[in-house]
């Protein structure tokens, strides 16, 4: 399991700062095996810099990261796979020899890092690409080589930092697709991401940060049980004033009368809305990890 | 070390296969083999056409063996004359008693002339003058510009190399560090390793560099025949070449990365290694002054202070004979000069490297210790 605890930082402050920028204030949250753990929040919440953080780049002011109940050392940190915020790529080397480069780097012997490039380069459908500089390539294929980087020492931890963003549908199914293997296979994946439906449909375990605290985190389903599910109920051409009395908002579309309501008695409302009109919808509906989120961070 | 070797040898690949490398080397080579005929070329033995009118032709090639001389007879003086205009001759000897010539007679040819002609006369009657004996009370000079020469090639060659190798560690470095590769590198490799990497495999294409340059130009000095005028010992100074290229290339190379780790975009690479390459074109400055005075007390001097020692000494070494004590003594003093750069170059690039953004100042880096 990976452990983050408490985790502050403080940026040295600059002329427009003088006392500094707290980055963090105790972010902490933890990644089971085989759980793709999806890490939200707004721009400057403190995402890549905790991500920065897990990998090394930079130093907390305290906190820890453990990883399998070990705080975190360099000769772990070489077993993790991380895709930076900004992408990192050598523009004028070779697709091929740059995914075998970085293996190598990560300790992986010459035929294993040849072998390990080739499947990548198959999985990710950059194959074809692989004699071309990275800086002819589309942005899409760029970022499919940075993950193909950080995949290739089969790795037992992943950290990535907005894989996603930039990328066409069909991109980040590729993407999103080779994830899911690693995670099947045991692996931790950590990613930030602004694509809430993504990480909605992607992640096992969301962790929401908001001004360098931890606001929510867990399952998705936690999430939502710790969110009062809606009630939606519609009701064609009521008798007016029938929801008078009853907690939750009325809105008017045309004849059609929408009620929303977290706290009402929902067999009252039914018994209401039928003697009113002609019900066309009633249902609980959970909230969106976009609602959660919204309210999570306001 | 796996890691060191690694880097190195991804820079020596990526480098030797772009046309600037390549090319870049075979116009080196073009040039210094130039430079190596170059001598043969234009120091060509003398020769001269010479007329008579009436004369005896006189022994010019004894008293100067190495001259060619081509003799032409006129039936008269007015022929002769015309053929001096059409410059067909560079003198004619008339009558044994005076020379024409176009203007101002060759010096060297008028003194010979007149020597010769000296000579022949009192020999015809009678009088011989032993030639003087040459005798020199000083040092062999036979040499000296020969060593001049090759002094001032090597310290502008030690010196393009070093200067241009060095900027490469700066942009290496701060390409890394702009486009935060050095974040997926340094999860993988420790900063040392990263930077000893990048370091070797550029110095190694420096020294590919040097020992092409040196292998071509021995090789047209020995095809042109100038190396028979090579003072002995050429082989001591190849190998001191290479040793202080590879002493001088780390003192400047660490520092390069240490400054460049400073800075996180190419464009600010230039001024921040500024006061780097001063020092480099200072070296170079009192070093190429030490090949018109190497036996001077400036050069003498500065061959022993780092860095200036890494291209003052071998100047001296070329220029004249060290003893092998005072190259061991500079060597060694290098060294540590080398030594104490590293752990301060690689203290301050493993501080600064992961630092993106804005220009980092020296003392704030060192400061956070």
């Amino acid at each position: 399991m990976l452990e983050i605890s408490e985790l502050r930082k403080r940026f040295a402050g600059g002329p427009d700062a003088p006392g500094g920028k707290v980055a963090l204030d105790g972010v902490g949250f933890s990644v089971r095996p085989g759980e793709m753990y999806g890490f939200v929040g707004a721009n400057g919440a403190g995402k890549t810099t905790t991500m920065r953080i897990v990998m090394g780049v930079l130093q907390a002011d305290s906190g820890s990261v453990s990883w399998q109940g070990r705080p975190l050392d360099y000769d772990a940190r070489r077993r993790f796979g991380y895709m930076p915020e900004e992408r990192g790529l050598y523009q004028k080397m070779r697709v091929a020899e740059q995914i075998e480069y970085f293996g190598r780097l990560h300790g992986l012997s010459a035929p294993a890092a040849h072998k390990a490039t080739e499947e990548l380069m198959e999985r990710l459908g950059v194959a074809e690409r692989r004699n071309e500089a990275v800086q002819a390539l589309s942005l899409g294929n760029q970022q499919r080589v940075q993950l193909a980087v950080a995949l290739v020492h089969d790795p037992e931890v992943l950290v990535l930092d907005e894989p996603f963003s930039g990328l066409d549908p069909i991109a980040v199914d590729a993407l999103a697709g080779t994830l899911q293997e690693r995670c099947r296979g045991g692996v931790p994946v950590i990613f930030s991401s602004h694509q809430l439906d993504l990480v909605e449909r992607l992640c096992d375990a969301v962790g929401i940060v908001a001004r360098g605290r931890m606001v929510a985190s867990g399952t998705v389903a936690e999430l939502r049980a710790a969110e009062s599910d809606t009630l939606r109920v519609v009701v064609r051409d009521p008798a007016p004033g029938w929801a008078d009395g009853l907690p939750g908002t009325v809105t008017v579309n045309g004849d059609r009368h929408v009620l929303r309501t977290t706290s009402a008695d929902d067999q009252e409302v039914l018994r209401r809305a039928i003697k009113a009109g002609r019900v066309e919808h009633f249902g609980v509906e959970q909230p969106t990890l976009t609602e959660i989120f919204k309210e999570a961070v306001a | 070390m796996n890691g060191v070797m690694l880097v190195a040898r991804r820079e020596v690949a990526t480098q030797i296969r772009t046309k600037g490398f390549v090319i870049g080397l075979l116009v080196t080579a073009l040039v210094v083999a130039a430079v190596s005929f170059a001598p043969k070329l234009m120091d060509r033995p003398d020769s001269y056409t010479i007329g008579t009118v009436n004369s005896e032709r006189l022994p010019l090639d004894r008293a100067a063996p190495e001259a060619k001389f081509e003799w032409k007879e006129f039936a008269d003086e007015a022929t002769a004359r015309q053929a001096v205009l059409d410059g067909d001759v560079d003198a004619v000897v008339v009558g044994g008693t005076k020379v024409l010539a176009d203007g101002q007679l060759d010096d060297e040819l008028g003194v010979l002339l007149q020597s010769v002609n000296r000579e022949v006369k009192l020999g015809a009657a009678g009088v011989s003058i032993p030639p003087l004996q040459m005798e020199t009370v000083g040092e062999d000079a036979r040499y000296d510009s020969a060593r001049t020469g090759i002094a001032v090639v090597l310290v502008l060659v030690l010196f393009m190399l070093i200067i241009g190798q060095v900027s490469m560690v700066a942009m290496g470095v701060v390409e890394e560090k702009g486009s935060r590769i050095v974040e997926i590198l340094l999860s993988s490799i420790r900063p040392w390793q990263l930077l000893a990497g990048k370091i070797i495999g550029l110095g190694v294409l420096g020294l590919i560099n040097l020992v092409v340059i040196l292998g071509v130009g021995l090789g047209a000095a020995a095809a042109s025949g100038i190396a028979a005028d090579f003072p002995p010992g050429i082989g001591g100074l190849v190998v001191g070449v290479l040793v202080w290229f590879v002493l001088g290339y780390a003192f400047f190379a660490t520092l390069s990365a240490a400054f460049a780790s400073l800075v996180s975009r190419q464009e600010e690479v230039g001024s921040v290694i500024t006061p780097l390459t001063m020092t480099i074109m200072v070296t170079y400055f009192v070093a190429f002054y030490a090949t018109t005075d190497a036996t001077g007390t400036l050069a003498t001097v500065m061959s022993y202070i780092p860095p200036f020692s890494s291209m003052v000494m071998p100047v001296r070494m070329a220029a004249t004979e060290v003893p092998l004590w005072q190259v061991a003594a500079s060597m060694a003093a290098m060294l540590v000069a080398v030594l104490a750069v590293l752990s301060f170059g690689a203290g301050v690039y493993r501080r600064a490297v992961l630092r993106t953004g804005a220009r980092l100042k020296l003392t704030e880096v060192l400061r956070a210790g």
